[in-house]
C-alpha cells in the first residue's frame, strides 16, 4: 500500500544572527543552509496494517508524512502510496487518502461540522447512499450524536477532534495518515479516538501509518512500528521485536509480603525500583530462570510477573545509541 | 468538466453558507466601502457653486451611488483568505482535497455577492428614487449590465488569485495588493469620473485594465456608453479574462511546486 | 513611567525585527506608503484645478488640511492599526489571557503591541506639505496660532486613541470585528477635507460624534489664525471627555471579559 524508497528531503534554511544591524543585513543578503529533514528512509507498508511512526521530535515524522500525501516534494527517491505517485497529487490518490494533524483543523469554524461533511461529499463525490451510510457509522462509532449540528467553534477540543476525525473519513480512504490526533485529548478522549482507529481499520481493511507521542496509542494500536530519529530509519518491526534487540533484558516485578533490604534482592539482578512492598529487577535472559527461583526460594514473595522493559525505555536506549554512534561516525 | 458541475453547486451552497454566518462581519466590511460617500459630499460642496465639467449636484449624486453599488457588488476577498492560509498552513489542507483550491476559493466568494447584492439594494432604490433622470433609459444597455457587473467580478477575482498565489513565494503578498487597489481607485474611476482627467490620463486609463472592473459599468447605468462603447468592454473584459486566467493557472503550478520544495 | 518607556522600547525594537524579516513586504510596504502620500494629492489636485476656493478654503489652506491628515494617518498606521489587529486576533483566539497575566496595565501592554515601522514614512510626507502650504499661502503662523495648533494636535492624538480604546472595548462584545479597524480608517479618510466641506448631518457627526473636525480641520485653522483660545479650549476639553469615556469603556470591557472567560 506504502513503498518508501530511499526517500530523502534537504530543506534550504534562511540563516540570521539575532539584533538588528544583522536584521537590516539580511534584507539585502540572505545566507542558507541545508538541512536534511528525511535521509534515504525506505519502509513497505501492507494494506491493513497498522503502523507506529516514532521519533523525538523533529525526526522528520511530519515532513515524511507530508511527502506521503504529496505536499511536500522529496529531494530524492521515490514513494508509492495506493499506486500512485504522491508528487503528481493525481485525484485517485487524493480521494484514497486522508490525512490528520491533530493540531490543524479543515472544519469550517463558524459552521456546524455537518456543513464540512456536505461540502466534503461533494468534493470527494461520495454517493448518497454511501454517504448516508457512512455518517450513520461514524457518528455511531464516535458518538457523535447532535455535536454536527453545533457550530464548531462552540465544540470542546474532545468533540471537535471527533468531527474532524469523521469529516476525513467521510471518503472511506484507502490509507490514514494520522499525525498527532489524540494530542491535548484527555485519557478517555484519547482511548476513544484509538478504539475508533482501530474499529475503522479492521472494518475497512484501511492502512493506517500513526505518528504520536503517547506511547500508550501506539502500543495499543500498532502491532509494528517504525522509528526514525534525525531522518534515519532507526528500527522497522514489531514492538515486542524492538523491545528484545534494544533491551533484551527481562524485568522482573515483586510483589513482597513484608519489606525487604536492597542488598537482598540485587543478588538476583539490577534493582531499577524499590518500594517497601515492591522490587523490580532487571535481569539477563539467560540468568531468568534461576533469578526466578532463587527470588522464590529467599524472598517473602506475594506475586510474581516477569515482563518485556517498558516501550518507552526502549526507545531511549534507542534514541541515545544513535546519538552516539552519530557522534563517533562524525 | 462534468465532475466539476456536480460539485460547485455544494461548494456555493456551503459558500452561502458561510457568508450567512458572517453576516455581521460583511455588513461591517461593506461599510468600510464609504469613499463613494465621502467623495460625493465634497464634490456637492464644489458643486455648490458652479458645476463641473457639466456635472452638477444631481449628476454627481447619480455618480457616486452608481459607484457605491458596483463597487459593493464586484468586491472579493481572496487574496487576504489566500496569504493567510499559506501563513498558518491552512492550505495544506486544501491542496489535500481533490478539488482545485482556486476552484473553492471562487464558490466561497461568488456565494456572498447574493448577499452584497442584498445589502447594496437601499443604494440602488435610493439612487433610482432620486436620480432616474441621470440614468440610462436604454433597455439593451440595462441588460448589459449585469453581465458587465459579472466580467468585473472574474476580472477582480482573477487578478486577486493571482497576487493571492505569490504568497506562496514571498512571505506576504498581501501589501502588493495595495499597490493594484492604489491604482484602481484612481484609474477605475472610484475616485474621481474618469472625464475629469486630462485628455493624456484619459489615454492611460483606457489602456489600463481598471476601467473594466468599475468605470464601464457605471457609465452604462448612467447612459454614457453607446452599444458599440458596451460591445468593446465585454470584448476587452473577455480577453483580460482569458490572458488572467492563464497567468493565474501558470503561477498556480509554480507556486505550488515551490510550496512542495520548501514545505509550508 | 522608565519601565513603561523601556518596555515601548523593546516593542518598537521587536517590530523592527519583524519587518526586516519579510523583506519584499517591507520594501513593498515602504513604497505602498509613498504611493498613497502622493495619491492623497490626486484629489486635491481635481478638485482646485477647476475652482480657485472651495467651502471657504483656497488650496493653500486645504494643504495644512491634507498634512495634519497625513501625520495623524500615519501615526494611526504606523502606531494604532497593528495593535489594534493584534489585539482582536487575541480576543479571538483567546490569548489575551496571556497580556492579562503580565505585571503591567493591560491598556499600556495592548495598545503598544505592534508598530508598523513602514507606515511612518507618512510623517516626512507630511512636514513637507506644511512647507508648501505655508509658501502657498504666503503666512507665516503666529506663535500663539502655533502653540494652540500644537495643543490641538496633541488632543487629536488623544482623540485617536481613544476611539481606537472605543473599537478594542467593542471586539471584547462582537466576536470576529477584526475589519471594524478598516471601517474606522475608511471613515478616518473624511479628515483630509475642511469640515465645512461636509453639509447636514455628515457635519454633524464628523465635529460631535466622530469629531474628525477636532482632528485635522481646527489645527490647521488654528495655524491660519482663526481660532481662538476659548474654541481651542473648548475643543481640548471635548477631547479630554472623549478619552475619559473611553477609559471607563475599555474599563467595563474588561471586566466583562474576565468575568466571562472561562
Amino acid at each position: 500500500m506504502v513503498h518508501v524508497r530511499e526517500l530523502s528531503k534537504v530543506y534550504r534554511v534562511h540563516q540570521r544572527p539575532p539584533g538588528l544591524v544583522p536584521a537590516f543585513k539580511s534584507i539585502f543578503h540572505r545566507a542558507y543552509r541545508n538541512v536534511p529533514a528525511v535521509q534515504s528512509l525506505s519502509f513497505d507498508i501492507g494494506p491493513g496494517e497498522r503502523v507506529g511512526f516514532l521519533g523525538p521530535n523533529g525526526a522528520g515524522k511530519t515532513t515524511t508524512l507530508k511527502m506521503l500525501a504529496g505536499l511536500l516534494h522529496p529531494t530524492s527517491g521515490s514513494a508509492l502510496v495506493n499506486g500512485f505517485v504522491p508528487r503528481e497529487r493525481s485525484v485517485g490518490l487524493l480521494k484514497s487518502i486522508t490525512l490528520v494533524m491533530g493540531q490543524k483543523q479543515q472544519l469550517l469554524w463558524d459552521l456546524p461540522p455537518a456543513e464540512t461533511f456536505a461540502l466534503n461529499r461533494a468534493i470527494y463525490e461520495v454517493p448518497p447512499a454511501q454517504f448516508q451510510d457512512t455518517v450513520r457509522e461514524l457518528s455511531e462509532l464516535l458518538e457523535l450524536g447532535e455535536l454536527v449540528n453545533q457550530p464548531t467553534r462552540q465544540l470542546s477540543l474532545g468533540e471537535r477532534m471527533k468531527c474532524e476525525l469523521a469529516a476525513a473519513l467521510l471518503h472511506r480512504p484507502k490509507v490514514l495518515f494520522l499525525d498527532e490526533p489524540t494530542i491535548g485529548l484527555d485519557v478517555a478522549m484519547q482511548l476513544t479516538v484509538r478504539e475508533f482507529v482501530r474499529r475503522y481499520n479492521e472494518r475497512y481493511g484501511a492502512t493506517v501509518l500513526l505518528t504520536s507521542h503517547y506511547m500508550e496509542d501506539v502500543r495499543a494500536l500498532c502491532p509494528r512500528v517504525v522509528v526514525i530519529d534525525k531522518g534515519r530509519l532507526l528500527f522497522d518491526g514489531a514492538i515486542e521485536e524492538l523491545v528484545k534487540s534494544v533491551k533484551p533484558n527481562k524485568r522482573i516485578v515483586l510483589k513482597l509480603s513484608r519489606p525487604v533490604d536492597g542488598a537482598d534482592a540485587a543478588r538476583f539482578g539490577e534493582v531499577m525500583e524499590h518500594e517497601p512492598s515492591r522490587i523490580e529487577l532487571d535481569v539477563r535472559p539467560d540468568q531468568l530462570q534461576a533469578a526466578v527461583a532463587g527470588a522464590l526460594a529467599s524472598l517473602p514473595i506475594a506475586d510474581l510477573v516477569v515482563e518485556d522493559p517498558p516501550l518507552e525505555d526502549a526507545l531511549r536506549e534507542l534514541f541515545r545509541r544513535s546519538r552516539t554512534d552519530g557522534a563517533d561516525s562524525r | 468538466m462534468r465532475r466539476l458541475l456536480a460539485i460547485y453547486p455544494t461548494l456555493l451552497r456551503v459558500g452561502f453558507a458561510s457568508a450567512l454566518a458572517y453576516r455581521a462581519e460583511l455588513l461591517v466590511w461593506m461599510l468600510t466601502t464609504n469613499l463613494p460617500l465621502i467623495n460625493l459630499a465634497l464634490w456637492s460642496a464644489v458643486a455648490r457653486e458652479a458645476p463641473v465639467h457639466g456635472y452638477g449636484t444631481p449628476e454627481f449624486v447619480a455618480y457616486y451611488l452608481s459607484t457605491q453599488v458596483v463597487r459593493l457588488v464586484t468586491s472579493a476577498w481572496v487574496v487576504w483568505e489566500m496569504t493567510t492560509d499559506v501563513r498558518q498552513g491552512v492550505m495544506a489542507m486544501r491542496l489535500l482535497r481533490p478539488v482545485h483550491p482556486l476552484l473553492d476559493y471562487s464558490a466561497e466568494n461568488l456565494a456572498a455577492v447574493p448577499l452584497r447584492a442584498m445589502l447594496a439594494l437601499p443604494i440602488a432604490v435610493i439612487l433610482v428614487v432620486l436620480e432616474s433622470a441621470h440614468l440610462s433609459h436604454d433597455p439593451f444597455t440595462w441588460a448589459c449590465v449585469p453581465l458587465l457587473i459579472a466580467g468585473g467580478w472574474a476580472m477582480t477575482f482573477l487578478v486577486m488569485s493571482i497576487v493571492g498565489t505569490l504568497a506562496f513565494f514571498v512571505e506576504s503578498a498581501g501589501s502588493v495588493f495595495e499597490l493594484w487597489l492604489g491604482l484602481y481607485a484612481v484609474f477605475s474611476g472610484y475616485m474621481v469620473p474618469l472625464a475629469f482627467f486630462p485628455h493624456w490620463l484619459r489615454v492611460v486609463a483606457d489602456v489600463l485594465p481598471f476601467r473594466l472592473l468599475l468605470g464601464v459599468q457605471v457609465q452604462a447605468m448612467l447612459g454614457q456608453l453607446s452599444h458599440a462603447d458596451i460591445a468593446r468592454a465585454f470584448a476587452l473584459q473577455a480577453l483580460w479574462i482569458a490572458g488572467l486566467f492563464v497567468a493565474v493557472r501558470l503561477l498556480w503550478n509554480a507556486g505550488v511546486r515551490r510550496y512542495a520544495a520548501y514545505g509550508g | 513611567m522608565l519601565r513603561y518607556l523601556r518596555l515601548v522600547g523593546i516593542q518598537v525594537r521587536a517590530s523592527l525585527l519583524l519587518a526586516m524579516q519579510y523583506r519584499v513586504e517591507f520594501v513593498v510596504q515602504g513604497f505602498a506608503g509613498l504611493f498613497w502620500s502622493a495619491a492623497t494629492f490626486v484629489p486635491l489636485f481635481v478638485v482646485f484645478g477647476k475652482r480657485p476656493s472651495v467651502a471657504g478654503w483656497s488650496f493653500g489652506q486645504a494643504l495644512l488640511v491634507l498634512a495634519f491628515f497625513l501625520l495623524l494617518r500615519s501615526l494611526l498606521d504606523g502606531a494604532v492599526n497593528p495593535s489594534l489587529v493584534q489585539v482582536v486576533e487575541h480576543i479571538r483566539q483567546g490569548t489575551l489571557d496571556f497580556v492579562l497575566m503580565k505585571p503591567a496595565d493591560a491598556q499600556f501592554l495592548v495598545s503598544t503591541a505592534k508598530f508598523d515601522p513602514s507606515a511612518l514614512s507618512g510623517t516626512f510626507g507630511a512636514f513637507g506639505l506644511f512647507g508648501w502650504a505655508f509658501w502657498k499661502t504666503h503666512h507665516a503662523p503666529s506663535p500663539g496660532g502655533v502653540v494652540i495648533a500644537l495643543l490641538l494636535l496633541a488632543a487629536a492624538v488623544a482623540l485617536l486613541y481613544s476611539i481606537w480604546i472605543l473599537v478594542v472595548s467593542s471586539a471584547f462584545y462582537v466576536v470576529r470585528v477584526d475589519n471594524l479597524s478598516y471601517l474606522f480608517t475608511s471613515i478616518f479618510d473624511a479628515a483630509r477635507w475642511p469640515a465645512s466641506v461636509f453639509r447636514g448631518i455628515l457635519h454633524f457627526v464628523f465635529t460631535f460624534v466622530i469629531p474628525l473636525a477636532l482632528m485635522t480641520t481646527y489645527p490647521a485653522e488654528a495655524l491660519l489664525s482663526r481660532f481662538t483660545w476659548s474654541d481651542a479650549a473648548a475643543s481640548i476639553g471635548g477631547a479630554l471627555a472623549f478619552a475619559a469615556v473611553a477609559r471607563l469603556t475599555w474599563r467595563g470591557a474588561l471586566a466583562k471579559y474576565t468575568s466571562a472567560s472561562s
